[in-house]
């Protein structure tokens, strides 16, 4: 009746590297942004599906935290895209290199 | 509320509230300031070694806000106190309000790091010092360099101070020790230590050849403030020495000693040498203080009982006259606009009090009989050539006759000679300034005929130690 | 070990009193100075003369003696164990306490006078009075470091006074060099404590020398050579006498009673307190004695070729104390005490005197520009001749019985050669001394200066002066002649008779009596009398004197004009290398090499810094690129890892 833990295991890993090629390749910071929420996603479905398998809550616990992180993230994330697209009419991260050391 | 919490808490909540003063009214800042640093010479006198203790950490180790005065440190809180109520009531700078404000806050700094019963809030307090010092480099020194140097120097003696106490405290289980009786530091980490203490102290005091922060920085700071600094905080590192090297970790210190003799050695002759051709009248002072402090140094390297005796007392000689001698140089400053020794000379015959204060200041630093100079000198070089140090006694007494040339070329060169008409004339010390350094040059003389209250002290531990293998 | 104390041990209030006068005085001119004006002199000397009264009225506690131990012992406070405090009147610091008090008195009073006018005149009463005080701390004293508080304290009241004129640059470079110079014999008084300390765990007197038989000779050797470097630097011995020449910058007071009567012969008074040491070392009492004839012979030589009347008095003060040094260093003690004695009279008198000449003529000091005063102020004349008669050693005044027991001594107590340079120093001294008689008071005035002589308050210094002349005259006859069976001998039996019986027991008795070499030293005297006559007071060198005495002055021997080079010597040996040193130091290492090698730490931690920054390139893909690699290492590493396990 239940779905193999393996099965989650690829989806995560499939999300996860869509993910991370989101973030390398696209500079547009919004693509981005929702990139690293993917990999947010990714790693929330691994947590609860172990968290099934082995009946342990924490799992699920640690999933609400990562969602508020995710939150807080995209918030501050979105302020500053907006921030740096306001003077610009404009956003691509190559542009943005004001940290530089 | 315990005396010892007001001693410390008093200055830097006084220090706070100055600032709340109108800005102009000179007056009222100094006789408050003064007032202030008088009331806390009284509470530490009326404190004694009562102490106040407050839990504060008890992982990785345990530590706690302990206050109050070791046998030692009561003595060296008493001539903090004093100092500062004199450099005070002397100080005569732009933005006054602000400079005492100053004076204040490093009062009750160095109270706490005098008062710490507790290594780590030793170490905290440590810090906290610099920092009145590095603001008064900062806003009335000449060279914003000179700022940084001081901080840098002594920030890192007191990050390898922090790491040692760290370190202190995950071995021990505590860091609530100073001053107990009985906690003794052994092992392989001791060594280590004993090093991060030492580069502190070391830096501090300073000695050889780690002392480049110090002459700009005296030289730097308008002159009470030197006065505290070259009197009082560099004896911080020579209390560290006292109240944790030699009491907690004396096997570490006297296997260690050679080189520590070594560098106090150097210390005394090459001050003494380069004080005798400087030409800047508050840096002769300053070499002056590398080579005397190396005398103190010495004496702790050694560790014979009479030596740290001797110490105590010539810690305290040194505190008062460097700290005349700094007021003194300081008025001349003002009154004639310049410290170059070539271009002063013939003081004396117009300003006879001045002069009198900075002779009796300069006898006492170059070790005249009968003055407290001469009392500490005498039973630290006794303990040296008791413990069978010859050679070390014999190079002393070479850096004691070089001592009276540089005094006697920084005071006949200010006061003796042909008058000089190219400097402006002022009027001789008034009775505030008077006042500022007479209880200094009265404590030197009293200690000097009658130095028995600083002996026989109760909190002086020591090692026997032989002569170098 | 039982605490031991030289002295009675009691309350003496009286001796207190004597001794804390003169600092009361030093106090109250220094404080109320420009109050009290001229009343200044008068209570300085008032209070000087107190405590000579008192020093009289002492005398009985001073000589009493009970248990083996003469004199009077006051405790005064401790600093800690071994480190006890207390005076000590017996009669050896009695008689300095005299010499002291009552001396120092009269030149006290003699300066009311010779600083009438000075706009520092008080000063100078708080400088002096302050110098008594010192004195006294030095000789009651009753242990090591006390004595050293005295050595000081008297350093650094000579160091005032020389430099009392503090606008003369020269007044101020020779008084900076007395008390560098007094500092190297303090500084060796001190290295005598540490190893006393060491070995007797006391600093007092009597613990020191009941253990002097129990230290071994090196010890001893040590703790005299130490001790003898203070005795040389305060006593202007060779080599550290040149400070005592150009002391003579100080006003001429000054020199009288410091630099003649009682500082410099502090040096003769610690050799005769430790005369227990001493007489332990025979090797100590060889080099002392040698110097002490050394610096005889060299000070005679250089006061031959001076031409300013106060550094001839000051060369024949450092040959005078060599005699001192010579009788207390080779065991002679009553004979070199005794040279002392008579010397403060007669040497004080001389200063005055000269004081006298040099007040009259302005301030001048050169005795080429003077001549023919006898006829202008003969009472200086008389003056001058007894005090020069009594220094020459010329029979029946005071000088001839100490300066005979001296040189008898040196040979009594076997070294002839010792004795044989007291002889030729005597007849140098007869010599140098006519000639400053001669050249000052004979042929015609040749100087330019006005001569002021009497005026109101003359009395003021010429009273003590002619007080002066009765001992220098004869209190050498009336208390030293008769030998072992002399007053002088009665005094001092109970400090020095025992170690002269076992002296006398050790050497065997001279081949020579003591008349024979009296006359051979007066023989010898007047030799250098007759010399100085043929050279300065015949009637052609009377007339002629101008000429004469510049061909002097133009021929004399390079290395007399420079003094041996002594000077020049310390100067290349010691002071210039120090400056060298120290501009070295200060302009180069410090700068140079500390902050040089420091610099190249923040090179270091620089470069370091340049790398890490490069990685912070502020591009976000190039962050996120770095974290996937490093991620793939991560993973990769466990990888192989997990797959080779």
């Amino acid at each position: 009746m239940s779905v193999p833990i393996g099965d989650y295991v690829t989806l995560a890993s499939v999300m996860f590297f869509i993910g991370v090629i989101g973030v390398i390749v696209r500079r547009n910071p919004l693509i981005m942004l929702m990139s690293v929420e993917l990999m947010f996603n990714a790693a929330n479905l691994l947590l609860i599906a172990y968290a099934r398998l082995w009946l342990q809550n924490v799992g699920h616990i640690f999933a609400f935290i990562v969602i508020t992180v995710a939150a807080a993230e995209a918030a501050i994330g979105l302020a500053i895209v907006v921030t740096t697209f306001r003077p610009e009419k404009y956003v691509d991260v190559d542009d943005i290199a004001a940290l530089h050391g | 509320m315990p005396l010892v919490l007001v001693s410390i808490l008093l200055p830097l909540v006084a220090a706070a509230l100055l600032l709340f003063l109108p800005r102009g009214d000179r007056a009222l800042s100094r006789l408050l300031g003064t007032a202030v640093a008088a009331i806390t010479f009284a509470t530490v006198l009326a404190g004694g070694t009562a102490d106040w203790s407050l839990h504060w950490l008890s992982r990785p180790f345990v530590s706690a806000f302990h206050f109050g005065a070791t046998p030692i440190s009561f003595w060296i809180a008493l001539l903090l106190t004093l100092c500062t109520a004199c450099a005070i009531a002397a100080a005569r700078v732009e933005r006054l309000r602000d400079f005492v404000a100053l004076l204040l806050a490093l009062e009750g700094t160095m109270l706490g790091l005098f008062l710490s019963r507790d290594l780590l809030v030793f170490a905290l307090f440590w810090d906290l010092m610099l920092v009145p010092v590095f603001f008064a480099l900062v806003g009335w020194g000449e060279h914003p360099a000179t700022a940084w140097r001081y901080f840098i120097y002594n920030f890192a003696g007191g990050l390898t101070l922090l790491l040692a106490t760290a370190a202190f405290g995950v071995i021990y289980g505590t860091t609530d020790v100073i001053g107990l009786p009985g906690v003794a530091l052994a092992g392989g980490w001791a060594p280590w230590i004993f090093a991060g203490f030492a580069f502190a102290f070391l830096v501090k005091t300073p000695v050889w050849p780690l002392h480049t922060w110090m002459p700009p920085t005296y030289a730097d700071l308008p002159s009470p403030m030197t006065s505290v600094v070259a009197g009082v905080q560099s004896k911080a590192g020579l209390y560290g020495f006292l109240a944790i090297a030699t009491a907690m970790m004396p096997g570490v210190l006297y296997r260690h000693a050679a080189p520590l003799i070594v560098l106090a050695l150097i210390s005394l002759v090459y001050g003494a040498l380069v004080a005798l051709v400087q030409n800047d009248v508050k840096r002769i002072v300053a070499y002056s203080s590398l080579s005397h402090l190396g005398l103190i140094v010495l004496a702790i390297a050694i560790g014979n009982r009479l030596a740290l005796e001797g110490a105590l007392v010539y810690i305290i000689a040194h505190g008062l006259f460097s700290a005349v001698l700094f007021l003194v140089l300081g008025y001349v400053e003002e009154r004639e606009e310049t410290r170059a020794l070539p271009r002063l000379g013939g003081l004396g015959w117009r300003n006879p009090r001045l002069s009198g204060a900075l002779c009796i200041a300069a006898l006492a630093a170059l070790g005249l009989p009968g003055l407290a100079g001469f009392a500490g000198e005498l039973l630290i070089l006794i303990g040296v050539y008791q413990n069978g140090y010859v050679w070390p006694a014999i190079v002393a007494l070479v850096a004691i006759v070089l001592a009276s040339a540089y005094m006697l070329r920084l005071y006949q060169g200010i006061m003796n000679g042909p008058q000089r008409t190219d400097l402006p004339v002022r009027a001789d010390l008034t009775w505030i300034e008077g006042l500022a350094v007479a209880p200094l040059l009265a404590a030197l003389v009293l200690l000097g005929v009658y130095p028995k209250p600083l002996l026989d002290n109760a909190a002086i531990t020591t090692v026997q130690s032989g002569p170098l293998p | 070990m039982t605490h031991q104390v030289l002295g009675v041990v009691g309350s003496y209030p009286l001796l207190v009193a004597l001794w804390l006068l003169p600092l009361a005085g030093a106090v109250i001119c220094w404080a109320l100075g420009p109050q009290l004006r001229t009343l200044a002199g008068w209570l300085a000397s008032g209070l000087v003369g107190a405590s000579f009264i008192l020093a009289v009225l002492c005398w009985h506690d001073g000589t009493q003696s009970a248990a083996g131990t003469v004199g009077a012992n006051q405790p005064l406070f401790s600093w800690m164990t071994g480190f006890d405090f207390g005076l000590l009147l017996d009669p050896l610091s009695l008689l300095w306490t005299f010499i002291i008090t009552g001396v120092g008195f009269l030149i006290v009073f003699y300066s009311i006078g010779y600083m009438r006018g000075d706009p520092a005149f008080a000063r100078f009463f708080a400088y002096m009075s302050f110098f008594v005080f010192a004195m006294l701390t030095l000789v009651l004293s009753d242990n090591f470091v006390g004595l050293l508080v005295g050595w000081g304290l008297v350093g650094l009241a000579s160091y005032f006074l020389i430099g009392f004129w503090f606008d003369r640059p020269a007044a101020v470079a020779a008084a900076r060099k007395a008390f560098v110079i007094n500092v190297v014999g303090d500084v060796g008084v001190m290295f005598a404590i540490f190893v006393i300390i060491a070995n007797v765990h006391s600093s007092g007197f009597g613990d020191t020398f009941a253990a002097a038989g129990t230290l071994g000779p090196g010890v001893i050797l040590t703790i005299c050579i130490a001790l003898f470097i203070g005795a040389a630097a305060k006593s202007a011995q060779v080599p550290l006498h040149t400070w005592l020449p150009d002391a003579m910058e100080g006003p001429t007071p000054v020199s009288a009673l410091i630099h003649a009567a009682t500082m410099v012969t502090a040096g003769v008074y610690l050799i005769a307190r430790c005369a227990p040491l001493w007489n332990a070392s025979h090797e100590a009492q060889l080099v002392v004695g040698t110097i002490g004839g050394l610096t005889a012979l060299l000070g005679a030589i250089l006061g031959t070729a001076q031409w300013d009347i106060k550094r001839i008095l000051a060369y024949s003060t450092m040959s005078q104390i060599g005699y001192m040094i010579m009788g207390v260093g080779t065991g002679a003690y009553e004979a070199g005490i005794a040279q002392f004695f008579t010397h403060a009279f007669f040497k004080a008198q001389l200063f005055l005197g000269a004081g006298l000449v040099i007040h009259a003529l302005s301030d001048e000091q050169d005795i080429r520009r003077m001549g023919g005063l006898w006829k202008k102020m003969p009472f200086a004349f008389w003056v001058m001749l007894t005090g020069v008669l009594s220094i020459s050693g010329v029979p029946g005044f005071s000088g001839f019985f100490s300066k005979d027991e001296v040189i008898y001594g040196a040979l009594q107590h076997g070294h002839p050669w010792l004795d044989g340079i007291g002889i030729v120093t005597a007849g140098i001294t007869a010599y140098y001394m006519f000639r400053l008689l001669f050249v000052t008071f004979l042929g015609e005035y040749r100087g330019e200066a006005p001569v002021h002589v009497g005026g109101p308050g003359a009395w003021i210094m010429n009273v003590p002066v002619a007080i002066l002349v009765v001992p220098s005259v004869a209190i050498g006859g009336a208390l030293l002649f008769g030998g072992d069976a002399s007053p002088w001998a009665h005094f001092f039996a109970p400090l020095f008779a025992a170690q002269a019986h076992l002296a006398a027991a050790q050497t065997p008795a001279p081949a020579i009596s003591e008349n024979f070499t009296s006359v051979i030293v007066v023989i010898v005297v007047a030799i250098g009398f007759i010399i100085a006559w043929q050279r300065y007071a015949t009637a052609a060198a009377r007339r002629d004197a101008v000429q004469r005495l510049r061909r002097e002055a133009e021929t004399m021997p390079a290395v007399l004009t420079n003094l041996f080079y002594f000077d020049a010597a310390i100067d290349a040996i010691f002071v210039r290398p120090a400056q060298a040193w120290g501009l070295f130091f200060g302009r180069v290492f410090d700068p140079r090499v500390i902050d040089g090698a420091v610099g190249e730490i923040v090179l270091i931690a620089r470069g370091l810094g340049t790398l890490v920054r490069s990685f912070q390139t502020g591009l976000l893909r190039a962050y996120a690129l770095i974290l996937v690699f490093g991620a793939a290492c991560f993973i990769a590493y466990y990888a192989v890892a997990g797959a080779a396990h």
